[in-house]
């Protein structure tokens, strides 16, 4: 009866349009109250949900992310990109989702990654005779890849939510492969869509032009080399990579490039602050909501549940990655890591998966959820960035979802997809 | 918005400017977390002693980050929602729900800022370890964080009903 | 209503152990009427936060270190001296004796009622550079220790560079270099896996510092006399119980990091240590001039 009321409550709120974040905290208070709890306990969760040391480095990439945006180092990257990659068919969809890889590998976020990138090449590609719900596919499938390739804040969020035992240096690791399969998935649906429409190749530059434009791009790949070079090696840990990282990216955009005014930078700690906010405040009320979930015991109940549906690996898997496709579908990535991770965890333990490929499995499948409607943000952010209609880009948005599942298919039932370079370097 | 009456232009010019404090006081929150960090990386490698207080003093300033910039967030609308179904039901409809939605969100801000008072009084005798400053500094920044989404949302549903009685629509700001 | 325990360690620990005896052994003895549920592994939250609920009754028991209670409950920082006990057998004999009642009522002027004291072993040093024999060792070595000026001060005292750390970072930490190394009992050393990157167990045992089987007064006032009996002695069983699993579990521990390879040396003459941490009794009780009287009382048992 109280879960009931904690899950109706929720429903209830997100379908009337109330923040998610103040949704949980409403449902939580709710159930609080029904259990006869105090209610500020809703609120002790919330605030020990924020105060936790791992989560620190959410600010440190974020800010980092923002400084490159307004920095300019983005523009650089896409330059990089697209002297090195531009000359294959379709070139610039292939520009557009190699740029990802390097830029979303730097910020974590995938919605940094679309305005950064969307309002550099969107234009671009429109301009060459590319259609812009094909411009618009690109940008918003690819820039999920950067949720997966290290640094990223989400995998951060899934390590907290695990119950923190998790290395977030593993984890880090075991991104690096599925980001760069997803991203040649996407770059070959791109390609026989390319052909299909006769879309144009770049002339190639030159090596001269490749390594100049990559000279000009190296300092702001550094840091991500900083970032998981300066984990890896030793000389900080994760928390205090992330706050190098946004050092480094100021002093290379305000002294280096020159490119970031105090305009800039002003721009830059403010949208730093309000997605902090945004997704700390989530965070909080998410775990004034997992409290009542542990008391009724939902993971355990779940769990039990699934087990009597089927006791194979394949079922199972296949399960959860369909329940979080829905999921995915309507709501948002982060309070999904942290209401599912709790559940599914213990399940995909008990068959014998690592965390840490659970986590991949996770990121992909709520990253996936994040280009479909109705609830994904960064479909929305790339269709306000492109210019056109929601409906316009799903007419022809399957194939770049194909792709995803694809990928997602392979990180679920080869562990090695995302072992393997922990194992290796680990 | 200029033919709105002069009370609810002038409350919105003063909600406008209580956002952009929150919003600056957290910017420079952020700032002062990122250099702290800094100075602890740099007292561990060259000063051979670590600042122990910086790790308990981020954690008290990601709270302050959180809450006023999601106090902000509610005045200026970034949270993310689903607003679908709410844009579905029909311009009529969908006002009225903005309404209840404004109001749900002032109560639950005014018992966030009621419970986080409790929570101060209780945690005055706890100190948090290294600072050995009373662990109700942490629950103030939830404590104001309440209080402000309760102001925030409170006078956004009053400027709405005000409005709606006039027969005029509340002018919506799209989230950026 | 059913109580709700609070528990930090995962099910299968020795203090998980004992907390589902005690409940088990209070359901039984109570034919059915007090029931209640251990939720283990710390999903109702961190210690700080337990200690929070259960003084609002909102958790009805659970088994706190009397480390961190130190922040709510100043008296039991106590315990958190380095070598105030001389040895676990010692920490029995003054915790069952009159160094628990003093404390237990001080945790009892904060709403918490005290059960019993279960064994959490002793803390000893351990790095990736070389065994630590005298305090000289820990010179320069960059140690993590838990959030506790008193623990920082220990560390300081002998010349070492402490470092605080969110313990969900420390296995990366040691293997990177960005510490050196922690201290910890033996099974924690063992769960962690920090055996496998710190190779150097040196047994200080500076630290004994005991946990402690709790209930809300709330709860338990609300018990007949007759009922807070059993609790009472079901406390005092589930402890027994719980010393003597620890002290299994502590060996076993041993067993499996020796078998990983790691050099463990005894300190025979702790002297020197004893010694070092002058300073660290000077600051704790200059700060706290009230506590005197119950350092005397720890440090001068027999
Ligand atoms: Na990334
Ligand atoms: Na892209």
């Amino acid at each position: 009866m109280g879960l009931a009321l904690l899950l109706g409550v929720f429903g209830g709120c997100v379908v009337i349009g109330i923040p998610v974040a103040f949704a949980m905290g409403v449902a939580a208070a709710a159930a609080f109250w029904y259990e006869g709890f105090p209610l500020l306990i809703t609120f002790q969760r919330s605030v020990s949900g924020i105060s936790v040391f791992s989560l620190l480095a959410i600010p440190f990439f974020v800010f980092a992310g923002e400084l490159m945006l307004h920095g300019g180092i983005a523009a650089r990257l896409v330059r990089f990109a697209s002297a090195l990659v531009g000359h294959i068919r379709g070139g610039l969809a292939s520009v557009n989702i190699f740029s990802s890889m390097l830029f979303g590998g730097i910020s974590g976020s995938a919605v940094a990654d679309i305005s950064a990138l969307g309002s550099i090449l969107i234009p671009v590609m429109k301009e060459r005779g590319y259609r812009p719900d094909y411009a618009v596919n690109v940008t918003v499938t690819s820039s999920i890849a950067g949720i997966v390739i290290p640094p990223s804040h989400n995998m951060i969020i899934f390590a907290v939510a695990a119950g923190g035992g998790l290395s977030i240096s593993q984890l880090f690791l075991a991104g690096v492969l599925p980001g760069i399969l997803m991203c040649i998935c996407l770059a070959v649906a791109a390609y026989i869509i390319a052909i299909k429409h006769n879309y144009p190749a770049e002339q190639f530059p030159g090596w001269g032009e490749v390594a100049r434009t990559s000279l000009a791009a190296i300092p702001g790949l550094v840091t991500a080399v900083i970032i998981v070079g300066g984990v890896l090696s030793g000389i900080f840990t994760v928390t205090e990579s992330g706050a190098f990282g946004a050092i480094y990216a100021l002093l290379l955009t305000f002294f280096v490039y020159r490119t970031l005014d105090w305009n800039g930078f002003k721009t830059a700690v403010v949208q730093a602050v309000r997605t902090t906010a945004m997704v700390m405040v989530l965070i909080g009320f998410a775990s004034s909501f997992a409290y009542l979930l542990a008391l009724y015991q939902v993971p355990e109940k779940l769990g039990d549940f699934m087990l009597g549906i089927s006791e194979s690996k394949f079922a199972i898997l296949l399960m959860i990655n369909l329940m979080l496709l829905v999921l995915g579908m309507i709501m948002d990535m982060a309070a999904l890591i942290l209401i599912c991770t709790p559940i599914f965890l213990p399940i995909v333990k008990s068959l014998g998966m690592e965390p840490e490929q659970f986590g991949i499995m996770l990121l992909v499948n709520l990253g996936l959820g994040l280009c479909t409607p109705p609830v994904g943000t960064c479909l929305f952010v790339g269709c306000a960035v492109g210019r056109i209609r929601i409906e316009e880009t799903l007419k022809s948005i399957w194939p770049f979802y194909l792709a995803i599942l694809f990928a997602l298919i392979l990180v679920t039932y080869v562990p090695a997809v995302s072992l393997f370079l922990p194992s290796l370097l680990g | 918005m200029q033919d709105y009456p002069e009370w609810i232009v002038r409350g919105e010019r003063i909600l406008d400017g209580l956002s952009k404090l929150c919003v600056f006081v957290a910017s420079c929150a952020l700032v002062v977390l990122v250099a702290t960090f800094g100075w602890l990386v740099f007292g561990r490698y060259v000063l051979n002693a670590t600042p122990t207080w910086v790790e308990q003093l981020a954690l008290l300033l990601v709270c302050y980050i959180a809450y006023l910039g999601a106090a902000a967030g509610v005045h200026e609308r970034t949270h993310l929602g689903v607003t679908l179904f709410r844009d579905m039901m029909g311009p009529k409809v969908s006002a009225y729900l903005k309404l209840f939605n404004d109001i749900v969100l002032a109560a639950f801000g005014g018992l966030m800022a009621v419970a986080s008072l409790e929570l101060f009084q209780f945690g005055w005798s706890t100190l948090l370890p290294m600072l050995n400053i009373p662990e109700s500094f942490r629950t103030l920044s939830a404590l104001l964080c309440g209080g402000l989404v309760c102001i925030f949302a409170g006078f956004r549903a009053l400027f709405r009903l005000a409005l709606m009685m006039r027969g005029q629509t509340y002018y919506e700001e799209e989230a950026v | 209503k059913d109580w709700r325990g609070w528990n930090i360690h995962v099910e299968d620990y020795p203090v998980s152990h004992g907390m589902e005896a005690f409940m088990a052994e209070v359901t039984e003895k109570t034919g059915g009427e007090l029931k209640g549920k251990v939720f283990h592994s710390g999903v109702l939250g961190s210690q700080p936060d337990a200690i929070e609920q259960l003084r609002l009754g909102i958790i009805d028991f659970g088994v706190f270190s009397l480390g961190p209670m130190g922040q709510a409950v100043p008296a039991t920082n106590v315990v958190s001296l380095p070598f105030i006990f001389k040895s676990v057998p010692q920490m029995y004999e003054i915790m069952d004796g009159e160094g628990g009642e003093a404390l237990g009522k001080a945790l009892e002027e904060k709403g918490i009622v005290a059960l019993g004291y279960y064994d959490a072993g002793a803390r000893s040093f351990y790095n990736s550079i070389k065994p630590i024999n005298a305090p000289a060792d820990v010179a320069g070595m960059k140690v993590r220790v838990m959030n506790n000026d008193l623990f920082v001060g220990m560390i300081e005292a002998m010349g070492g560079n402490a470092t605080p750390m969110a313990f969900a970072e420390v296995y990366q930490s040691i293997k990177t270099g960005v510490v050196d190394g922690a201290e910890n009992n033996p099974p924690s050393y063992e769960s962690t896996s920090h055996f496998e990157v710190a190779q150097y167990y040196s047994m200080s045992q500076h630290l004994i510092i005991p946990e402690c089987l709790c209930m809300a007064k709330k709860t338990f006032d609300a018990l007949t006399p007759e009922q807070q009996e059993v609790v009472r002695e079901a406390g005092r069983n589930s402890t027994a119980l719980q010393r003597d699993l620890w002290q299994k579990r502590e060996m076993a521990s041993m067993e499996i990091v020796k078998a990983g390879g790691v050099t463990v040396n005894e300190i025979a003459d702790k002297s020197a240590f004893q010694a070092a941490m002058a300073p660290v009794y000077e600051t704790f009780l200059a700060d706290n001039p009230d506590m005197v009287e119950l350092v005397d009382l720890f440090r001068n048992a027999e």
